[in-house]
Parts: C-alpha cells; structure tokens; sequence
C-alpha cells in the first residue's frame, strides 16, 4: 500500500495559540483514518490546512502527490471535503447546489449532470432532491453534504465530524455509506471524531491534544499498549477478598462493594479468580476500550 | 464566474423580505413624499398645471438614483451571509480562483442593482403618467437606463468597499439602515439643495451618486421643465435647476453631464481597485 497523505512537522498559530505545534503522520491509500481528539485539540486546524484552507506556518505536506503551497489546485481537485457545519444554500434545493458546486471542478454540461448523479445515488440522497437544503432534517442535510463532496469522485474524503448532533440511527446511516465508499471505491477516508465507537473501526488512528500528536496505530495496538483490562469481583466477604489480593500483591480499588482488579490481559483474570472462587458472588471482566485509551492519553474525559 | 453571480441572483430573490428591504428607502421616500413634502416644495415653484409633472419627475429621478445604491446593497447581503457563514469555505476548497468568486459577488449585485432600478423606473412612470405626467420618450428612456448603468456600477463599488470591511451580519444590518437613511439626504431628496446650509450643499456636490441624482433629473424633468417654465425669465429657470439639484455649482461653475458621467466612472475604478487591494492584503 502506497501513502497518500505524507505530513511532517505541520505547525499553525493563531496569534500567541499555538493550535497546531509540530504532527507528523501518514495516510495509506484506501485506508479508513481517524482522528481523534477532544475539541479544541488542533484537529480541524490540522484539516483545514491539509484541505488548503489555512497556510501552514511550519512544515510540509503532500495530499494525492501534490505538494502543499506548491499545488493547492491540484489537492483542491483530488479531496473532498464534508465540513463540520452545513455549507450549502438553505434558499436552493439540493439539485441546485450540487451544480452549483460541482461547476467548479471544469467538467463539461453533461460530464457535471452525471458526476451529480452518480454523487446523489451514492449519498443516497436521490429522495430529496427538488427540495430546499434548508427545509431538511439533519440526516438528509449529512447526505447532501456528502453528495456535494463526493460529485468530483475524489481521491481522498475529508469528513469532519460527520456525525456529530445526528440520532443514532441516522449516524449509523452515515457510517456504512462511509464505509461502503471505502470498501467499494477504494476511496482514502480521513475523519475526525470524538465518538470512541467510530474511531474503534478506523484502519488507524491518531490521537491528538494540545496541537500535538499523542499517539498513533491501529485500535488494536492503541488498546493494547494505553487500556488495561478490568476484572470486576463481587465477593461475599469483602475482608478475605482484600486480605487474598494483598497476599498477590494484585493492586485493586473498590467502588460500592465491587473489587475493580486492573489485569494486563483478560486470560490473566482466571488465575486471580481460581484461587478465590469460593468467595465470587459475581464477576465481570471488561476489556479495555478506546475510551480508556483516550482517558489514559489526554488524562481527561473526552470534552463535549 | 457566471455560475457563482447565478447561484448569488437565485439567492437573492428567492428571499423575499430581501428583496423588498431593498426596495424601503423608495418606499419612505415615496411616502414622506406624497405625505408633506410635496406640499413643502410645489410652494417654491410657478403655480402652474405643470407644475406636478415637473415635480413627480424629479421626486422619480432621485427615488432612481437611490434604488441604484441600496438595491446593490441588498446584493451584497449574499457575500456578507456567506462570510459570516463560513460558507466561502467550500468555495475555497474547490479549485476556483479567488478572482472568479469576487467577479461573481459583482457582477450579481449590479445585475440586482440594474433589475431593481429599471423596476424602480417602470414604476416611477407608471406614477408619473397616472398623476397627470408624460411618459419619457424612446431616447431619453434610453438615455436614463445608461444613467442607471453607471450609477449602479459607482454606487456598487462604494457599497462593495463598504462591505468588504463588514465581518458581521449585524454590521451589515446596521450598516444597511444608516446607507439607506442617510442616502435620501445625501442626494438631495428629502430636502432641495438650496435648502440646506452652504457646508451641507458641498458634501452633497462630492458625493458620486448625486451626480447620477443630477443626470437622472437633468434628463427627466427636461420636459416638464420647459413646460412650466414656458414663457419664464432665463433666471427664474437657472434658479430652480441650481435649487433643485439639476446642476450643481461648483462656485460659478456648472456642472455638466460630461463631468458627472466622469465623476461616476473615476469613483468606480477608485474603489474597486482599492476593495481590490484590500483583498490582496488581507489574504496574506
């Protein structure tokens, strides 16, 4: 697999805010890539001058084999991009943006009419067509955004927090169009989220806070090296469970009667429980998520 | 370019309450008009029957000159709601040249600006015809669109300097109401010229779109104008027109259409190129 986005030491500062200080990734082509970081992390400056809507202050990138600041047309043309807010007209009906829209990608009367076709069937937002952007619900709205950004077939597809404010099953929606965009198109996906269960399915991950780069893998390898897995024990004589974790030197909080046994793997919770198994009332084990992963990494809940 | 001033022209007519906000300021001035000062200003002119044609006429002509401003204002609403929107965003992350999407703003807004005004005038004539006035003859109709023409393209490129620098919709609102209440002063409407005070008569002589005020009343009162002053000393006709506005006195010196036209075509280069400037400057 070849890298399609290559970006080193990209730094951004806005006046004395240094939003952005110094990342370093990579891209594979055709891979699913998430970007995961508490609000106000650096993420959508990150974008936005991968996208050419900010000049970088340090560093250099390369999106689709053009270089940043050399071939910012060039980039234009191979990404797409699903913003965060809604950036269509309300007043014109969806038809009417994605010609709008797609008259600036140099494509000829008739090439324009099928790329829009082509772009509403994917999205799936052929039931809406003929109506005003602004008299939709938010799921349609997600599904026009995502005809708009995908009308020149780019290379790569920027979504930045494409589900955020959508109910659970209109983001669910939205998720296996993204998905089916990658599997099937082999198109290269880049968003940002800070929905955990989303950033779980990337290919890889990056996480970011305070405009730098935390850490960086697949979920697996993040939960591995930042998550601890958890065996919960409830026992019927609190006193005897305490005295025998002691005796292994095993560390353990206790949160309303419920012994919370941090364990390197989960296999690991059998030999703990084998020798106290008389005394087990209940017991769960959990194994870490990417929440802990996030918690562990930035030492804050995710900020809303 | 064409697509962009398209999608901006859909924009703003499909709002409505848009659409008739720019058209305001001519309804207050129509009004304040039919209301008392008509009354106010027959009082200074030859009580003869022509005397409200000649009136209606120019009340129209500067009502014209008016729309050319705030009908272009009402344009640019578009490009003040697309920036605060963020909305240009997604026309910078195309690959469209910068140029392309100012040219579109521009070139829509004086398209609304020139609409509204021929509008305006079809109005204005239908008001003038059902009070008792002559309609304009082929040439000078002709003569007051391309008068229209070239305000709009002075007045836009002042209101495009203006909302260049706007980075709220507030702004722009506020903005929107002070142009649109002071223009009515501005270019001599709400109260004759040679009504006001000396220092007053000269921000009105420097400001471009009284010159298209003037033009507009130069070429329409024409007629009404030789009607009512049949038979009138010289004088008393070079005294209504200084008075009125018809020609400005730029001491002892008249103005011409020639050095009106002039005045609007310099202030249009003027500031669009600095609007232009601007832009390079902010961009870096």
């Amino acid at each position: 697999m070849s890298t399609i986005i290559n970006v080193k030491g990209l730094a951004k500062s806005f006046g004395s805010l240094e939003a952005v200080r110094g990342v370093d990734f990579d891209v594979e082509q055709g891979s699913l890539f998430a970007f995961l970081g508490p609000n106000g992390a650096g993420k959508s400056t990150t974008i936005d001058m991968l996208t050419t809507q900010l000049k970088p202050d340090a560093g250099e990138a390369t999106v689709a084999g053009y270089r940043l600041g050399r071939d910012n047309d060039g980039i234009r043309s191979a990404i797409g991009i699903v913003f965060q807010d809604s950036l269509l007209d309300p007043l014109l009906t969806v038809e009417e943006n994605l010609l709008v829209r797609g008259s600036f990608y140099k494509l000829s009367r008739s090439e324009l009419k099928a790329a829009v076709a082509r772009a509403v069937e994917t999205a799936g937002a052929g039931d809406f067509l003929k109506r005003p952007y602004g008299k939709l619900s938010g799921g349609q709205r997600r599904r026009a955004d995502i005809a708009r950004a995908l009308i020149h077939t780019p290379q790569v597809l920027f979504l930045d927090e494409p589900t955020t404010g959508l109910d659970p099953q209109t983001r669910q929606n939205v998720w296996t169009t993204i998905r089916r965009l990658q599997k099937e198109r082999g198109m290269t996906i880049f968003l940002t989220t800070h929905y955990m269960e989303e950033a779980a399915q990337a290919d890889r991950i990056v996480v970011m806070d305070h405009g730098k780069v935390l850490a960086e893998g697949t979920p697996y390898e993040l939960k591995e090296r930042y998550a601890t897995d958890m065996l919960k024990l409830k026992p019927h004589d609190a006193e005897e469970l305490a005295a025998y974790l002691q005796a292994r030197s095993a560390s353990y909080t206790v949160a309303s009667g419920i012994f919370h046994i941090p364990v390197a793997e989960t296999v690991r919770a059998l030999d703990i429980i084998d020798g106290c198994r008389s005394n087990i009332a209940g017991l769960e084990i959990v194994s870490g998520t990417m929440d802990d992963v996030f918690l562990h990494l930035t030492g804050t809940e995710v900020r809303a | 370019m064409m697509v962009i001033a398209k999608r901006n022209l859909k924009l703003f007519f499909r709002d409505r309450t848009g659409v008739l906000m720019s058209f305001l300021s001519v309804f207050i001035i129509l009004g304040l008009y039919v209301l008392f000062l008509g009354d106010t200003m027959k009082s200074n002119l030859p009580d003869a029957p022509e005397a409200d044609f000649l009136l209606n006429s120019w009340v129209m002509a500067g009502i014209l000159a008016v729309t050319t401003v705030t009908a272009t204002l009402g344009a640019f609403g578009v490009m003040v709601e697309d920036r605060t929107r963020k909305l240009l965003k997604d026309f910078t992350a195309a690959p469209v040249k910068r140029q392309e999407i100012v040219g579109g703003y521009i070139l829509s807004a004086c398209s609304v600006g020139i609409i509204l005004s021929i509008v305006t005038l079809l109005l204005a004539e239908v008001y003038i015809v059902a009070n008792g006035g002559g309609l304009l003859s082929a040439v000078t109709f002709a003569q007051v669109i391309g008068i229209l023409v070239l305000s709009v393209l002075a007045g836009g490129s002042i209101v495009f300097f203006i909302t260049s620098l706007l980075r709220s919709h507030s702004a722009y609102t506020t903005a929107s109401t002070i142009i649109g209440t002071l223009i009515g002063f501005l270019t001599g409407i709400y109260i004759p010229i040679g009504s006001l005070p000396e220092a007053v008569q000269w921000v009105i002589k420097l400001f471009p779109v009284s010159h298209a005020g003037a033009m507009l009343r130069t070429v329409m009162v024409e007629e009404p104008m030789t009607q009512a002053f049949a038979g009138a000393p010289e004088e008393a006709l070079r005294e209504f027109k200084l008075h009125m506005g018809v020609v400005f006195d730029f001491g002892g010196k008249l103005s011409t259409m020639g050095a009106s036209i002039a005045v609007l075509a310099g202030t249009t280069v003027f500031f669009y190129l600095l609007s232009i400037m601007l832009m390079v400057r902010n961009n870096k």
